[in-house]
């Protein structure tokens, strides 16, 4: 009894030092990466502004059109809200299967083939409404899945890396879903919904669409609280389970792994498998959500809506919180660049000017990747 | 055939071949020199002793131009030189061996020697050179064998003649023994020797080794935290001496003893305490194993071995012998091909996740980072890897409370740490492995197996480590224990068996421990036995 109170006592006394020391680490730490993101930001915002002023521009206009594009229109900020959900979706997948150390950059086309699938069975499945949109987001999820699952397979029978085979299952996918688009018995629509040289596929069905709401002048879909919570629950399975933990153990050392009971098949498949169904539900969302396209699946449907949330992810840095407020931003830069065109500046320069936004967001996690690297090596060496 | 040694014995001291004068590096906020003094001599031979992080192999690759000094001088034969490079140091004269083999095993031994050479290829007079030079040294090099069938031995050998091809004036051998069997490095010496009487050459020879230190230099320099705490003639050293000021204190412990490398101490030292229960279930069962590398050749080959309850078992033989086979098969990280594994009389699926784990098989891998622990997860993390379950509730478990209880075994097992919450790598090396023993005894293991558990920590540390291993074996767990360092072996295991080319070749219990049995054993008996 006395015993453990002293015992409680010692850890007691060592803890608040330790927490403390902690958290001062933590908060210089958020401190640099603050410091780096604004810097990095800054120096875009500098070195378009001069873009567009050395050629003619004006820089106020192009960043003004940005913000009006995205956020400050009537309207705009629920079509932002829509173009979010599914880079979320690809966004948070991408994270689960950073975690079990895997690259998959092929979301495009586990995008693309579970939006085709989506469609194919949201244009064939019997039953109401509400039953056959769930139906068909599940089986959007599962085609996203399979693809991603042929890499998965390829990796752990024959040691294929997934970073090739996935970025190549981008083009088979388009090709794929091109092949069933030009088929009648597929998904091509019949010729009197469709002038003849087009290729499309027929419109979804109202009543299997994702419900929209209206607020403030802003229209956007429900799938966004969907997208959501969604996020909360990959947030706790990574950080509160056992599944998280034993994932995170396969990334981070897979012999360690496998020695203490993680079977990189089973975990490492899982991960695959998941990060391959969310790019495929983002892409069944796009097909019955309304922000992509008019319910129609079309060739080249995805529009780099799997990359876009590759990058997302990237910058995330493997925290599922981070994607939603990320997603908000790359959405915006799409719907922002909507409204350059009417600028005047060149369509080159303001695309310019959006991927120096985009690399402004990429470099500091590029950065502090390389700095903890370097910090884990030299604490290493410098021990042994 | 050769006078010089009297002449250079006899002259006045002259200059040192090499001479360092208040030598420092630092790397970041690591001392690993602070103004450090050192004479080479010609004609002598120079041990450096020290721990391991003491400084030594800083201050050599200093001398080699590995490593550039933060301040002092280096003098050669008087003249103050700075050392660019290692090319820079051969002009000088001076050649390094190191410890870790830097040998392509495809290629012939001549190849090897003249490999980094410019130049015409001319395979005659490359393969005379090598000839000349093992004929003169008598190390009995064929220049023609390929390096993958040389055995230990031999390979350093080889590394020796890449570097005398040079005809280096300066010889530095780092830690060159840690491969070889006692057989290999007496005769190692014996050549040593020849070299600095007969060509008056100096050499520095690093160890932490007292022994060795002992028997084979003229001449001695300690040093502790990076400074020379000591420097004496080999004549008027004690091993309890060398022992005080390489540690620091008094050393008086058995397994302090056993990290010094004292096989004699040990040896009077060795007592009984083994009260085994023979008709009992072994711990570990392992019969005709054989497991089969990628390449086709036999890892394990017929391995058949027993741990009984409360033993430490342990497996002597040079690196290389299938130690990291039997490693990796008791670590579910390979299966083997035939065979079988029993533990506590129950038989284990092997290759499986986690099997050996599950079954009772607690680990201590050679390289914990390879497959003992996650490096970017925090101590707490780390110390849970094999039972998360233990802590968590219904597939959930949270931060705090697995910090809580790492925190009862961070006490158990006096781990130096900022706190549960810090990440693993911030550890210092003896208190990461602390961390790997503490997860895997928590685990109430059948069996532990322990790959060289105390190599590249300080006394300190490995001192804990043993008491703790011979602690475990008393509470009833079989303990099968893999190293290179006979001492330990001497000073730990009840039974020693020798590993060689994958299979047990001899086994004896410590009391009858025949030390030129064991080494004639670890190098292959009937190699030995035919030269």
């Amino acid at each position: 009894m006395a015993s453990e109170e002293s015992e409680a006592e010692m850890t007691a006394s060592s803890t608040p030092a330790g927490g403390r020391a902690v958290m001062y680490s933590k908060a210089r730490e958020a401190g640099v990466v603050a410091g780096l993101y604004i810097g990095s930001v800054a120096l875009a915002l500098i070195m378009s502004a001069a873009l567009v002023a050395v050629t003619g521009g004006s820089w106020r206009e192009v960043f003004s059109a940005l913000l009006d594009g995205s956020l400050r229109a009537p309207g705009r900020w629920g079509d932002t809200l829509g173009v979010a959900v599914p880079l979320i979706f690809v966004g948070v997948g991408t994270v689960i299967g950073g975690r079990a150390g895997l690259i998959n950059i092929g979301q495009e086309g586990q995008l693309t083939f579970g939006a085709a699938v989506a469609m194919y069975a949201g244009l064939n499945l019997f039953g109401p409404g509400p039953f056959a949109l769930v139906a068909m987001l599940l089986i959007g999820l599962a085609a996203g899945a399979f693809w991603a699952g042929i890499a998965g397979v390829l990796l752990y029978w024959r040691r294929v890396p997934e970073v090739l085979t996935t970025l190549l299952l981008v083009t088979v996918a388009a090709q794929v879903v091109g092949f069933g688009l030009q088929r009648p018995w597929i998904l091509l629509a019949p010729i009197e919904g469709r002038s003849s040289r087009n290729i499309v596929s027929e419109q979804l069905d109202p009543s299997r669409r994702i419900g929209r709401i209206e607020l403030f002048g802003n229209e956007f879909p429900i799938s966004v609280f969907f997208a959501l919570a969604f996020v909360i629950v990959v947030a706790v399975v990574l950080g509160r389970t056992v599944w998280g933990f034993k994932l995170r153990m396969l990334g981070r050392s897979a012999r360690t792994a496998q020695r203490a009971g993680v079977s990189e098949w089973r975990y490492g498949m899982a991960g695959l498998l998941l990060s391959g169904g969310f790019a495929g539900l983002a892409g069944s969302v796009m097909v019955a959500g309304g922000d992509f396209g008019n319910f129609r699946l079309v060739p080249g449907f995805a529009v780099n809506i799997g990359f876009d949330g590759l990058l997302v992810a990237l910058v995330a840095r493997q925290r599922p919180l981070l994607v939603v407020p990320l997603a908000l931003v790359f959405a915006g830069l799409r719907t922002g660049s909507g409204f350059l065109a009417a600028t005047g500046v060149e369509r080159e320069i303001t695309q310019i000017v959006q991927s120096l936004l985009v690399l402004a967001l990429l470099v500091p996690p590029a950065i502090l990747f390389i700095r903890e690297r370097r910090r884990a090596l030299a604490a290493m060496t410098a021990r042994t | 055939m050769n006078d010089t040694l009297d002449a250079a014995g006899a002259g006045a001291d002259p200059a040192p071949a090499i001479h360092l004068r208040g030598i420092d590096k630092r790397f970041g906020a690591i001392v690993a020199c602070d103004k450090v003094e050192l004479r080479l001599q010609r004609g002598r031979i120079h041990g450096i002793l020290g721990e391991n992080g003491a400084g030594k192999s800083t201050l050599m690759k200093i001398v080699i131009g590995l490593v550039t000094p933060d301040g002092g001088e280096v003098h050669i034969d008087g003249a103050r030189q700075f050392i660019r490079d290692p090319l820079d140091a051969a002009r000088h004269g001076i050649g390094m061996v190191h410890q870790h083999f830097s040998l392509v095993e495809a290629l012939t031994v001549w190849e090897n020697v003249i490999l980094g050479e410019g130049g015409s290829l001319d395979r005659k007079a490359a393969r005379q050179r090598v000839m000349d030079i093992s004929e003169h040294y008598g190390l009995g090099v064929d220049p023609d064998a390929r390096v993958a069938d040389l055995p230990a031995g031999v390979r350093q050998r080889v590394e020796i003649i890449k570097c005398l091809r040079r005809d280096p004036d300066i010889i530095i051998f780092d830690e060159p023994t840690s491969v070889l069997t006692p057989a290999e490095s007496e005769q190692l010496f014996a050549v040593l020797r020849t070299a600095v009487r007969d060509e008056n050459k100096a050499v520095a020879l690093i160890s932490h080794k007292l022994d060795e230190v002992l028997h084979s230099t003229d001449e001695i320099t300690i040093m502790r935290a990076g400074s020379v705490v000591a420097h004496l003639e080999t004549s008027e050293a004690t091993a309890a001496g060398l022992a005080r000021a390489m540690v620091g204190r008094e050393v008086s412990l058995r397994s302090e003893a056993a990290a010094l490398g004292l096989v004699e101490e040990i040896e009077a030292l060795a007592e009984h305490h083994t009260d085994e229960s023979s008709d009992a279930v072994p711990a570990l069962s392992m019969a005709d194993v054989v497991v089969r590398g990628s390449d086709g050749s036999m890892a394990l080959d017929g391995l058949t071995l027993e741990v009984p309850a409360g033993t430490i078992v342990g497996v002597a033989g040079v690196e290389g012998n299938g130690q990291a086979a039997l490693t990796e098969v008791l670590s579910s990280l390979r299966p083997i091909a035939e065979g079988t594994i029993e533990v506590a009389g129950k038989p284990v699926v092997t290759g499986r996740a986690g099997a050996m784990a599950r079954a009772g098989v607690a680990v201590i891998p050679a390289d914990r980072h390879d497959s003992g622990c996650v490096l970017d997860m925090t101590v707490a993390e780390n110390l849970f890897l094999i039972d998360i379950e233990r802590v968590a509730n219904m597939g959930f478990y949270e931060q705090a409370g697995i910090n809580r209880k790492a925190q009862e075994l961070i006490d158990e097992f006096e781990i130096q740490t900022s706190g549960p919450g810090a990440p693993f790598f911030t550890l210092s090396g003896g208190n990461q492995q602390r961390v790997v023993l503490a997860r895997e005894l928590s685990a109430d293991p059948h069996v532990l197996l322990a790959d060289q558990p105390t190599h590249g920590l300080d006394v300190g540390a490995i001192e804990y480590i043993s008491d703790r291993l011979r602690k475990v074996a008393d509470d009833g767990v079989g303990v099968l224990l893999i190293s290179s360092e006979l001492e330990e072996l001497l000073h730990l295991a009840d039974n020693i068996v020798v590993l060689y080319r994958g299979r047990i070749v001899g086994q004896m219990a410590r009391d009858e421990v025949d030390l030129e049995r064991l080494g004639m054993l670890m190098g292959g008996a009937t190699e030995v036995g035919a030269r």
